[in-house]
């Protein structure tokens, strides 16, 4: 089926996402597997008008909520070590830092701006799609983007001088 | 002098929401702001870090197990002991929450907290969310009937865009409990839950656990909790449409 080779074709998006989100390889592919699981049975759901991003990303997003709510019970560890690859070249040690900075401030961003920033920033995504992805009005996600990249400034400590200003919202 | 740009404006303009019209006045204002471009050229950095710290994937070669998933070949082996492992641990899971509920009393908090438990323990479930599949109604109905101790039928709740999974039978205070699944086409699911509980009819209380949401309510000697992670007015919306199915 054509729909399946398109799906089969965002995989590599929808593993980095997840390695993202979760910051450990083999949950994350586990994650997509669950989401590519849930897809095919599904398929017959999806309206098959071009939206196949957006509505993978729902269902793995979907997915994840559910999953942090279960670790939420159980006690969940969250890995301290660094499972994500280093830049390959040896980078300036100043830069190294500001990498280490930015994966530490996204791993305290709230999940809900966490997920949004990561669609939009990392995936690419528009903010149509990333809005039919998180099942939000665009208003909102707009915001909740505005939001996490302010604190992702913030707790960079790169907010020098000339401060933005502030948001007015929690 | 033109007015200072909004962090909403600038943000809209950054992932290039704008109508084209807009997006010129916004450029406009941009060159009399420096704060704003700064703020531009910060987010710019940020999202190249983002793009360095997760590497694109596409040249690292996809794990055989996630293709096949797309593929269904004959049965694989691993995916059943996958299966075999999931269902011992839920009844690790079940057996250990259902401890809990054979506490002293009946209470509301009792049943709702026994529903978010059992609705957290068993949405996250690929293999078997359910026991028995909606496909099979007539005998989930008597089996489950038989079990709780009165007629049970879940109710249709098509009309908000949930069908039904099927259910299952867990531990409960004064009765085996049935679980309901429900799940839209987004994969979101909510759970019913049901048990005998000699109570007074109540009217509808929501209680909370972490994000999981659950509405319930007593009528008739039965207890009913409707969990999800939905608005509390979706949930309530649910609640009724049951509420009028189960009278």
């Amino acid at each position: 089926m054509a729909v399946l080779n398109e799906i089969e074709a965002l995989i590599p998006d929808l593993r980095r996402y997840a390695c993202a989100l979760l910051r450990d390889r083999t949950a994350a592919d586990d994650l997509v597997q669950d989401c590519l699981e849930r897809a095919v049975a599904k398929l017959h759901t999806y309206s098959g008008d071009g939206a196949l991003r957006p509505w993978l990303f729902r269902i793995l997003i979907n997915r994840h909520r559910d999953l942090m709510r279960r670790d939420q019970r159980a006690g969940h560890l969250v890995p301290v070590d660094d499972l994500v690859t280093e830049p390959a070249n040896a980078a300036t040690q100043d830069a190294h830092m500001a990498l280490r900075e930015t994966k530490a401030a996204i791993d305290r961003l709230p999940e809900d701006q966490r997920r949004a920033l990561l669609l939009v920033a990392l995936e690419g995504a528009t903010i149509d799609e990333a809005a039919q992805a998180l099942d939000i009005p665009k208003g909102t996600l707009l915001s909740r983007l505005a939001r996490a990249r302010s604190s992702l400034r913030q707790m960079t400590g790169r907010e020098g001088a000339s401060s933005p200003r502030p948001l007015h919202k929690s | 002098m033109t007015q200072a740009l909004t962090q909403e404006e600038l943000i809209a303009y950054f992932e290039d929401a704008l109508p084209p019209d807009s997006r010129a006045d916004i450029e406009e204002r941009l060159r009399h702001d420096p704060q704003a471009q700064a703020t531009l050229a910060e987010w710019a950095a940020q999202n190249e870090q983002l793009q360095a710290l997760f590497p694109d994937m596409s040249d690292d070669p996809i794990p055989a197990h996630l293709t096949a998933t797309l593929r269904p070949t004959p049965r694989r082996r691993p995916m059943l002991v996958a299966a075999m492992v999931a269902l011992f641990a839920v009844g690790l899971v079940g057996g250990w929450t259902g401890r809990t509920l054979i506490g002293p009393g009946p209470g509301h908090i009792q049943l709702a907290q026994a529903a978010i438990s059992a609705h957290d323990t068993f949405v996250v479930e690929v293999t078997h969310p359910i026991e028995v599949p909606a496909s099979d109604r007539a005998h989930m109905d008597s089996w489950m009937s038989k079990r709780i101790g009165r007629p049970m039928s879940p109710p249709d709740l098509a009309a908000t865009g949930f069908t039904l999974l099927g259910g299952r039978i867990l531990p409960g205070a004064q009765s085996a409990a049935g679980l309901y699944m429900y799940e839209n086409a987004e994969g979101q699911r909510i759970t019913l839950y049901i048990t005998q509980q000699d109570s007074q009819n109540s009217a509808f209380r929501f209680s909370a656990g972490g994000s999981t949401q659950s509405l319930h309510w007593n009528d008739n000697g039965l207890g009913f909790a409707l969990t999800g992670t939905l608005p509390r007015d979706a949930l309530k919306t649910m609640a009724k449409q049951a509420y009028d199915q189960l009278l």
